[in-house]
């Protein structure tokens, strides 16, 4: 469905200080592919999305991708301010923020794909639930709706699954399934690698420069090594 | 003691009781909306600390001019400024932001008692510290109204992205608004604790600002609905605090800022109280 959803790396790296969080990584994310990102503490998972997004200034080299308007960034839940008076519905409906932007609010339509989104995610009878009432995970399963709202052709997880209850993972790993189908790019940091060899084609290896990348079943056996 | 008496009397003969009501007013429907931002940011330190950083600035000025609030005002206007502007620095540093701030804090609030007190007397710095409300004249009372318009109505010009930035700055980013809408709400703070300067002084400022947005936090409501009542809070408290004032014979700004308090600790106790029946009550409508 998306043909502008390329990302392409060029010898991508990122300092924190002196310290080297990401080295010359090159590579590409094909248009519609799903690739985990694996690797130990450290080695630059979590700064290899943010730098897709352009959330961290790069030292070196370029992020190449067309769909930087229509990408969609998940940073870890902890990022987000869980007292905050909002509702769940509230929440979802910001990711169709780039259709009422700063100074509109929702219109109908958007309100009624954030009900859809919501059933999607098995949140339709917690909508009106501010979200400090709500679990982890029906946390994260409303962030997951308004991704699916933002419509965007990259989307970039970071540790999606992550403290979330096992009742949540499958319902979230469907939706990425779905996306993938969608012709979406995925790109997800994962810590699960049986999950990883199950449901994601595709594997990025990085230990700050990328070790292996590829075909999981090619590519998973380098974080043994 | 009849109601009109009580209540009616002080503002319908006296006319400084008047114009100090109007000035109350005026900061109270600004500082609903300022006072919850801030709150809702979890900035309530940084309110404190700009609140301070406005006195050297308004110390220099009171050098300048003496108790003029125009020259008050400006100055407090260029040191609060600075010092948000600073603050950002030390944030993006990653420095140890609560200790800095307080270092600011500590140290404008004693530069500006120290060139007051050079030039002025103990009344002088009394009324920096804590404010004149009883002394405010028209022309005051213009600036003050002038401020807090300028604040709604910016506020209500940016309040989606202020809102949502409070919550989950990084979608903001990704959505791609880029805006340092941090700064400027921090430049937003910097004006309205200008405003209130001369009613409260550098150390009540906040008062008025924080206390009945932290009160209306107690109730569970939405950010709309907890702007909405901190607003009312701090008309309850302005009206109040002026009447104590006035009836007892206290210092005003003071009586104004407890009167704030007791609202704050009313509410707090009270949500405590029904923790499982004020969400009922609230979250479910």
């Amino acid at each position: 469905m998306q043909a502008d959803g390329r990302v392409a790396l060029h010898n991508v790296t990122v300092r924190y200080g002196r310290r080297v969080a990401l080295e010359a990584v090159s590579g590409e994310f094909s248009a519609g592919s799903l690739t985990a990102v694996v690797g130990a503490n450290g080695a630059g998972k979590s700064t290899l999305l943010a730098a897709i997004a352009g959330a961290v200034r790069l030292a070196g080299g370029t992020v190449n991708c067309a769909a930087h308007r229509r990408l969609a960034y998940l940073p870890q839940l902890a990022s987000i301010d869980r007292d905050y008076p909002l509702t769940v519905a509230e929440l979802i409906a910001l990711g169709g923020w780039r259709q009422f932007g700063a100074f509109r609010s929702p219109g109908a339509a958007l309100r009624a794909r954030a009900v859809v989104a919501a059933e999607t995610v098995g949140l339709a009878g917690r909508l009106r639930q501010p979200i400090a009432g709500i679990s982890v995970g029906e946390l994260q399963r409303a962030l997951f709706a308004r991704l699916a709202l933002q419509d965007a052709a990259v989307i970039l997880l970071d540790e999606p699954f992550a403290a979330i209850d096992a009742q949540t993972v499958p319902v979230l790993l469907d939706q990425v399934t779905r996306w993938n189908r969608e012709g979406r790019t995925v790109i997800a940091v994962m810590h699960d690698l049986d999950l990883v060899q199950a449901r994601f084609p595709a594997t990025l290896v990085l230990a700050r420069r990328c070790l292996a990348w590829g075909p999981t079943e090619v590519a998973l056996p380098a974080i043994a090594m | 003691m009849s109601f009109h008496t009580l209540i009616v009397e002080p503002f319908a003969t006296l006319a400084f009781m008047r114009t100090a009501l109007v000035a109350c007013l005026a900061l109270a429907l600004m500082n609903g909306a300022v006072g919850t931002l801030l709150v809702l940011r979890r900035m309530s330190l940084d309110g404190e600390v700009l609140g301070h950083a406005v006195m050297p600035g308004a110390a220099v000025g009171f050098l300048y001019a003496g108790p003029s609030p125009f020259w008050l005002s400006l100055g407090g206007l260029a040191s609060g400024l600075a010092v948000a502007a600073l603050g950002g620095l030390i944030t993006h540093r990653g420095a140890r932001r609560d200790a800095g701030l307080i270092a600011f804090y500590l140290a404008a609030l004693s530069l500006g008692v120290v060139l007051v007190a050079w030039r002025g007397s103990n009344v002088d710095v009394m009324r920096v510290l804590f404010g004149t409300v009883l002394a405010i004249d028209r022309r005051a009372l213009l600036q003050i109204a002038t401020a807090s318009s300028v604040i709604m109505l910016v506020i209500a010009a940016l309040y989606r992205p202020l809102a949502v930035g409070a919550f989950d700055p990084a979608f903001l980013r990704a959505v791609g608004m880029r805006v340092p809408y941090g700064a400027a709400f921090s430049a937003l703070v910097v004006l309205a604790l200008v405003a209130s300067f001369q009613a409260f002084g550098t150390l009540l400022a906040v008062g008025p600002m924080l206390l009945p947005a932290a009160a209306a936090r107690c109730w569970g409501l939405g950010a709309a609905g907890s702007i909405a009542l901190a607003t009312g809070f701090g008309i309850a408290a302005s009206v109040a605090g002026l009447l104590l004032s006035y009836h007892v014979n206290l210092p005003s700004g003071p009586a104004i800022v407890l009167a704030a308090g007791l609202l704050f600790g009313i509410s707090l106790a009270v949500a405590n109280a029904l923790p499982r029946l004020a969400p009922m009550i609230w979250r479910d409508a």
